[in-house]
């Protein structure tokens, strides 16, 4: 199979000119080329390597996106579909330049079936709002990946987050989608039905494709009741190994536990720096989340407390108030901005890898190990029931030796994962900065990713130089 | 026939008993559980080993043979059908365990283990493979994949591809490839979701990796009558929308419970118009507060009396009625037609009211038994083949029956899968631009379209009617076997 075959030259700058005019003419106000804008929309919030789109535009409706990308095609000028920015692996970078077709006004709420546990919404609403949405209907949508992402970035990047262990990633909770194809094309697929045998699954090839094979502008999603009751505690350990050992013992007894995340000693120091956290020693933490009836969450923290007592952890501290409970997981996820506090004026950004569980206790030690030996300053966060965990890893952005340095690291993390059966993206994606590591991961089957590329995109305008490497 | 030199290159490959041609030898393999559907192949090979499967399809690659693969047979839609210009692969001889991991909750097995044989083996373990399509005693995990199957407990535990963490095949070119991983998660596209439900015209698989799960401590169903099916239907949304997710959700009418009755003696309320068996697992005290809770909802659903089972006994009793419906259905009337549409579980009972009124209208007798809980619907229409103008009369019923389900949302085929059988109802479902979709990835795949031609994707030009499941007295393989 040759790769470099059938790679369409890219439209000229006389083109993309072209496409902007037009853009400008047909979207008024809602196509803009000023710097800032532009520049707002030339990364994400992962290495600071910024690349700029020609226009930015901002369209309402299936229709709108299909006429954009029916212009970028037949001018082959590149489109890159961008919901707020979140994403951690470089995936809204505008290599190529092209169109950003930001999708932040397409973001209302569609259609709310209570009964049937399912609604569907634009691309561009966001979790939060969502569930705001959601609120006196009784349910809820579970994936909370900690940034306020839109929900189609989320399903093109197969986001997760805390309590995938329970409910899934958005792999599980994308019930259909309408896409936007590479000739500009409004298909949809997979439905409000709960399962169908019709048909390949373009549902789940879409979601995760990080934008290359098409813009997704609608999404059917399901919903789950919210819990009758749901208890939140946190459980100390002696080290690393203790903690993670009491995490599988609870995966393998079937513990249908909501969340179980783990910060590292050195994590929970700057956690209880940062969130001001009181009665908590810097060592390595479990923060579980129970959802349940009133017997069922009792009966899972009685179990869970036993596990973690046999692995020499500390009595559970509970937050059963849902403010306790806020606050606790208001500081999970600014573990991010508590890891740089660490180190003022250092940048910080996170790999992320997943391992079957039955090895998450090597990978964790060596990584953390290796973390050591090379005197990084890196933290390692984890939603561990899931064998998924990041290592944020710190550099000064003047020097690029830490910068190398920091890369350097959070490949061998890569590899390493995937040597032990993982995978080099649990959650993030693969974007720009996982290329290598896809290979690495599945060899053969990246020529089948190619090919399949190349029949959904021929022109290759669709987010270009991310996810498959060429 | 085979070409002389493709055979000598087959006979190169396999000893000579895994390589049939003669008439006697192939006829077993003519159809799958679609009987209607049937043709002779130029050979069958039987392969042990995964050289001789990259060996075989290079062969066939080269020259240009169609290569259908076969696990058990137990297809309901035709996905085994031989070509007559082609091979089939059967996967009987990879029937290993190769390795389970308890603490992975793991197991790799080889495509021609039986579904229930994991389970059976994992058992000593306290484990389990959830997905339990009805034929699981006999049908085999590639089949599994390829279909996509269900069963009775996916609502709660999902379908395949929930279950499933990788798959290794052999593309038709002969090379093998890994989609999906040994961790939840795996980088790039989703080739694993891609390969499961493609019906075999992808890859052939030689190896999956199964997910299992704890056996749940308790399990107890509750055998709910109503005076209406309608009301039934309307009790299975008022659970689900009371946050309960039971371990199986299930409905049954009483054309059904009647034929089942009379066949098994399961207990079952004659005098009701429709029959739920909701059926909730856990701990002992998730299962005594869930089932209270489902109590309330059916009592205020208007259940006119609700049993709950007291023992092991008494569950699996209540259960068998339902495992044995296609089998009962199948003695009270000469043929019957059984559908596979899913929906919107709101939309239940405005479908099975449609049926209800069309059974009317049609002169034909329908027998509702399915999994409620999804939506996914299975009436199955009584008819009488030698009658002039039954069969006429149940294609145009059954064809209403999947517009009204594609009308309200939902799909032609719930677990089944397209096969041969739903090629016309897929252009219905699905337009030109999702079809070139399917085609182009199939392109990727398989550029020749060696590998079991002809189904799954119906070609734009071709959206012909193209038949139906047919019953006929003994014509259904393996009668006794449980279905759906």
């Amino acid at each position: 199979m040759s790769v470099e075959t059938g790679q369409a030259s890219r439209g000229s700058a006389n083109e993309v000119a072209r496409v902007v005019e037009t853009l400008a003419r047909d979207f008024g106000e809602r196509a803009k080329t000023g710097d800032a804008v532009r520049t707002q929309h030339a990364r994400g919030e992962g290495l600071p390597d910024p690349a700029l789109p020609d226009v930015v535009v901002y369209p309402h409706d299936n229709d709108e996106v299909a006429g954009i990308v029916r212009l970028c095609h037949a001018a082959r000028v590149p489109v890159i579909a961008f919901g707020v920015g979140t994403s951690l692996e470089g995936h809204v970078a505008a290599l190529h330049g092209g169109v950003c077709v930001d999708l932040s006004e397409m973001n209302r709420v569609l259609e709310i079936n209570a009964d049937d546990l399912d609604c569907r919404v634009q691309a561009g609403v966001t979790r939060e709002q969502l569930n705001a949405e959601l609120k006196g209907t009784g349910l809820f949508f579970p994936i909370d990946p900690g940034a306020n992402a839109t929900l189609g970035g989320m399903a093109s990047t197969r986001a997760s987050g805390t309590n995938a262990v329970r409910y899934g990633t958005m792999r599980e909770n994308v019930l259909g989608l309408t896409v936007v194809t590479a000739d500009g094309r409004i298909v949809h697929t997979g439905g409000r039905a709960r399962k169908s045998s019709a048909g390949y699954d373009l549902t789940r090839l879409f979601v995760g494709a990080e934008g290359t094979l098409g813009v997704i502008t609608e999404i059917q999603l399901r919903l789950y009741g919210v819990p009758e009751a749901i208890s939140a505690a946190v459980c100390q350990f002696p080290d690393l190994k203790a903690a993670v050992g009491a995490v599988i013992v609870a995966m393998q007894m079937g513990i249908p536990l909501a969340r179980i995340e783990l910060l590292d000693a050195l994590q929970m120091e700057a956690c209880i720096r940062y969130s001001k956290l009181d009665g908590y020693e810097a060592k390595p933490t479990l923060l579980f989340e129970f959802h349940g009836s009133e017997a069922g969450v009792k009966e899972q923290a009685e179990a869970m407390e036993r596990i973690a007592a046999d692995h020499a952890g500390s009595a559970f501290q509970w937050a059963t108030q849902a403010e306790d409970r806020s606050r606790l997981w208001k500081a999970r996820h600014n573990a991010y901005y508590a890891a740089l506090a660490l180190s003022p004026g250092r940048q910080a950004f996170s790999t992320d890898a997943c391992v079957p569980i039955s090895r998450l206790a090597d990978c964790l030690l060596e990584t953390r190990a290796e973390l050591d030996r090379e005197g990084a300053i890196a933290t390692i966060v984890g939603h561990v029931g899931d064998g998924n965990f990041h290592v944020l890893l710190l550099f000064d952005p003047a020097s690029k030796a830490e910068r190398a340095k920091a890369e350097a690291i959070a490949q061998s993390v890569s590899l390493r994962a995937i040597g032990m059966g993982g995978t080099c993206t649990g959650e993030h994606g693969v974007g720009i900065h996982k290329l290598g590591a896809l290979v690495a991961e599945h060899g053969e089957a990246v020529d089948l990713m190619r090919a399949i590329k190349r029949a959904l995109d021929p022109l290759d305008i669709m987010n270009p130089g991310k996810t498959v490497p060429r | 026939m085979l070409d002389t030199a493709v055979h000598a290159e087959l006979a190169a490959i396999l000893p000579a008993a895994s390589l049939l041609t003669a008439v006697e030898d192939v006829k077993p393999y003519e159809c799958d559980g679609l009987t209607v559907y049937r043709a002779l192949p130029a050979a069958v090979v039987l392969p042990e080993t995964e050289a001789q499967v990259v060996a075989i399809l290079k062969t066939c690659h080269a020259a240009k043979v169609p290569v259908v693969a076969r696990g058990a047979g137990t297809s309901l839609s035709g996905g085994a059908l031989p070509d007559p210009n082609g091979i089939v692969l059967s996967l009987a001889r990879f029937k290993r365990i190769l390795a389970v991991d308890a603490l992975a909750r793991t197991a790799v097995v080889q495509p021609g283990v039986r579904n229930l044989a994991i389970s059976e083996a994992v058992a000593p373990l306290g484990l389990y493979y959830a997905p339990d399509p009805s034929s699981q005693i006999a049908c085999s995990i590639g089949g599994n994949v390829a279909e996509n199957a269900g069963g009775v407990h996916c609502l709660k535990y999902g379908l395949t591809v929930h279950n499933v963490l990788r798959v290794r095949g052999v593309l038709i070119t002969g090379e093998v490839v890994e989609f999906g991983g040994d961790a939840p998660d795996s980088a790039g596209y989703d080739l694993l979701a891609l390969s499961i439900g493609s019906e075999g015209l992808l890859a052939v698989i030689t190896e999956v990796t199964v997910r299992l799960l704890p056996k749940p401590q308790v399990a107890q169903v509750a055998l709910a009558a109503f005076d209406a099916v309608e009301t039934a239907g309307a009790a299975v949304g008022a659970i689900i929308a009371a946050g309960i997710i039971p371990a199986g959700l299930e409905m049954m009418d009483q054309p059904a419970t009647r034929a089942v009755e009379e066949f098994v003696h399961a207990d079952y309320p004659l005098d009701a118009a429709a029959v739920l068996l909701v059926e909730t697992d856990g701990t002992t005290d998730e299962v005594a507060a869930e089932m209270a809770e489902i109590r309330q909802v059916l009592t205020a659903a208007g259940a006119t009396s609700i049993r709950v089972s007291r023992d092991e006994a008494q569950r699996l009793l209540f259960w068998s009625g339902r495992k044995a419906a296609f089998p009962a259905v199948g003695r009270i009337s000469p043929d019957y037609y059984c559908m596979d549409g899913t929906i919107p579980r709101k939309a239940l009972p405005r479908v099975l009211q449609a049926i209800a009124q069309w059974s009317v209208e049609y002169g034909l007798a329908c027998a509702n038994v399915f999994h409620a809980g999804d939506g996914n619907l299975h009436p199955l229409i009584l008819f009488d083949a030698n009658k002039p103008g039954e069969i006429e009369r149940t294609i145009a019923f059954g064809d209403r029956i999947l517009e009204l389900c594609i009308e309200v949302g939902g799909t032609v085929t719930g677990e089944h899968g397209v096969g041969v059988e739903k090629l016309s109802p897929m252009c219905r479902q699905f337009g030109a631009a999702e079809l070139t979709r399917f085609h182009a990835i199939k392109e990727a795949f398989d550029e020749l379209r060696l590998l079991n031609p002809g189904k799954a994707v119906p070609t734009l030009h071709r959206c012909a009617e193209l038949g139906r499941m047919h019953v006929h007295h003994g014509e259904l393989r393996f009668p006794d076997l449980p279905r759906f």
